[in-house]
């Protein structure tokens, strides 16, 4: 069955850039980079998309990824490119994503986490917060909207969201800082008090 | 806590991750071979019990509207009171026949919401896809509430259109630009379903508690003056979002920011008959109100149209820059026998046209709204662009499934 297993030993013990560099002439050494990058870039797209388009995402960024290996030209980090490629795929969807925040906002249950069985994590302060954040995601701009995003869940540094849209650092800034006051004003107020 | 950290804390359960193994298996990625892009969704049976079910529902709603109301009163007929041309004659004799049943153990309601999408480059050589959101929520009496949220597949919109569609490969999934920037993909096969009812703490309705809703005053001059008071963001578009009541807004706005709010009152909430028959009044005496003559809602029940013109038909307090670039009419289709709101559907009175304004982008030069990622680019004056159809809207002693 299809695994992520790494055939070709050496691979392991590459950086990303070597990896690449291998798998020109040995595919199967790209492996290990979905079993690198996968899981995480992964837990991403689900918060963003919900889980059925994300497999899916996930699977057109690495197929995007492999053909292209080619043109990786090592000047960034592996990691911002493929997310680079994975961010163009999710802006496709930018609609999709809207309107699950907006029946988010409008019902209070969130169509994303439809399926999933254990949902007792999420505080119940936080859960009766959310819907309005949701609101305020959905008004957001497709760019806006990713680089808060990068930030807020996927863990990225101001430099890697930079890297990941291909976005001066400064416009990187601008856009996060926009984005933070339309979610700010969304809250409500005594909950503002840091 | 800052946004930052509310936005941390929320989706977490979304945000766990997975082996690297389960997520080859599941996106058929092989070492070395590239992974097909998966074509086709995987579809939980359930999905089609639920759109049966929704078919059947909309066909007891058929059945009630035709009846006699329950206490064995026959309706009011149009005309029988004051002349049938009288703007919000309708709505009176709505008022009047709003079936006073029985309250039960839930308030269920099923609504869909569409959007109508042009995908094409000319006029002349396009066709329109209808993308829909179906929203089920039972609500006991003490306002516990569970939702099932479901994205229904997107279809052409009328028999031309999926003549069209059809001539053009019949494509299954369709990209399109959208104003935000980003783009649109509407599904054709089904996609994702809701799954079983979720259930979610106290369900406000405008802000109101179930029993507030029932406190509500059941004269229109009065629940006016109450909906006057709730807070929210009722603006279409606003550079300072905020909540202000709705009697902060003037004209238009406010009248917009109302017939927003009777719309939910009498196709969502659980009011009680009286405060419905009020907000069926209360929308009478609304500047622009009109009565249009007869036509079917998306369902295909007749109903009797009451219209009012308005500007933008954007969900009010979401945005803070213009989206649309035509004008609208709003057109209620209600059943006055039996004193229901059938439809709210939106029709371009004014087809997309030049541009907009927008706020200056990151780098400081203007930005401008275009036709060109307009839904309703090709619309002519009188078509559909959106609506929102009330399939049921009852008190039932039923299980949520």
């Amino acid at each position: 069955m299809a695994t992520a297993r790494v055939v070709s030993q050496p691979a392991e013990k590459l950086d990303d850039s070597g990896i690449v560099a291998a798998s020109l002439e040995d595919p199967e050494a790209f492996g290990e980079l979905f079993r690198r990058h996968a899981p995480r870039l992964h837990a991403y797209i689900k918060r963003r998309l919900g889980s059925t388009l994300a497999d899916d995402v996930v699977a057109e960024t690495f197929a995007t990824a492999f053909r292209q290996r080619g043109r990786f030209d090592g000047r960034a980090e592996f990691a911002a490119w493929l997310w680079g490629i994975a961010g163009h795929l999710i802006a496709r969807h930018h609609r999709q994503e809207t309107r699950m925040y907006r029946a988010f906002a409008r019902t209070g249950v969130d169509p994303a986490e439809d399926g999933i069985a254990d949902l007792a994590g999420d505080r119940a302060d936080a859960a009766a917060r959310s819907p309005q954040l949701a609101k305020a995601l959905a008004s957001l701009s497709a760019q806006d909207r990713s680089a808060v995003l990068l930030l807020a869940w996927g863990e990225l540094s101001y430099a890697e969201i930079a890297a990941t849209l291909d976005l001066p650092l400064g416009t990187v800034k601008a856009k996060i800082h926009r984005a933070r006051t339309k979610l700010r004003k969304a809250l409500p107020e005594e909950k503002n008090d840091g | 806590m800052d946004e930052l950290d509310a936005l941390r804390q929320m989706r977490t359960a979304l945000a766990r991750e997975e082996s690297p193994d389960r997520l080859a298996l599941r996106t058929n990625w092989r070492s070395g071979t590239p992974p097909r892009r998966r074509r086709s969704f995987k579809v939980p049976i359930v999905s089609v019990i639920s759109t049966a079910a929704l078919v059947a529902g909309a066909v007891v709603v058929i059945s009630v509207t035709s009846s006699p109301a329950p206490d064995g009163v026959p309706p009011v007929r149009l005309g029988e009171k004051g002349g049938a041309h009288e703007p919000g004659n309708a709505l009176l004799v709505a008022a009047t026949n709003v079936q006073k049943g029985p309250t039960r153990e839930y308030w269920h309601t099923t609504r869909i919401t569409g959007e109508i999408y042009a995908i094409g480059k000319s006029a002349a050589d396009h066709y329109k896809l209808e993308s829909r959101w179906q929203y089920d929520e039972w609500t006991d009496q003490s306002g516990k509430q569970c939702v099932v949220n479901q994205d229904l597949n997107a279809r052409p919109w009328t028999a031309l259109d999926k003549q069209k569609w059809e001539k053009a490969g019949a494509p299954t999934t369709v990209e399109f630009p959208v104003p935000e920037g980003g783009m649109g993909v509407l599904f054709l096969k089904p996609t994702r379903t809701g799954g079983p009812c979720r259930n979610i703490g106290d369900r406000q309705f405008l802000g109101m508690t179930v029993k507030q809703l029932a406190a509500l005053p059941t004269q229109p001059e009065q629940l006016k003056n109450a909906l006057l008071d709730i807070k929210g963001n009722w603006e279409a578009v606003s550079a300072k979002p905020g909540e202000r009541p709705i009697r902060a807004l003037k004209g238009e706005k406010r009248v917009r920011a109302l017939s927003d709010v009777a719309g939910t009152l009498l196709g969502v909430a659980p009011a009680p008959p009286a405060v419905r028959a009020a907000a069926f009044r209360m929308l009478a005496t609304l500047p622009g109100v009109k009565a249009e003559g007869e036509a079917t809602d998306p369902l295909g029940r007749p109903g009797t149209v009451i219209s009012l013109p308005v500007e933008t038909t954007v969900p009010l307090g979401i945005y803070t820059a213009p989206k649309q670039l035509g004008t609208y009419r709003r057109q209620w289709i209600i059943d006055p026998g039996s004193g229901t709101l059938l439809a709210v559907r939106d029709l371009v009175a004014t087809p997309p046209h030049g541009s907009r304004k927008l706020p200056p982008g990151d780098d400081g030069k203007p930005r401008r709204l275009t036709v060109d990622t307009q839904p309703d680019r090709f619309h002519k004056p009188g078509e559909v662009s959106q609506y929102e159809v009330y399939a049921v809207a009852e008190w039932t002693d039923a299980t949520p499934n």
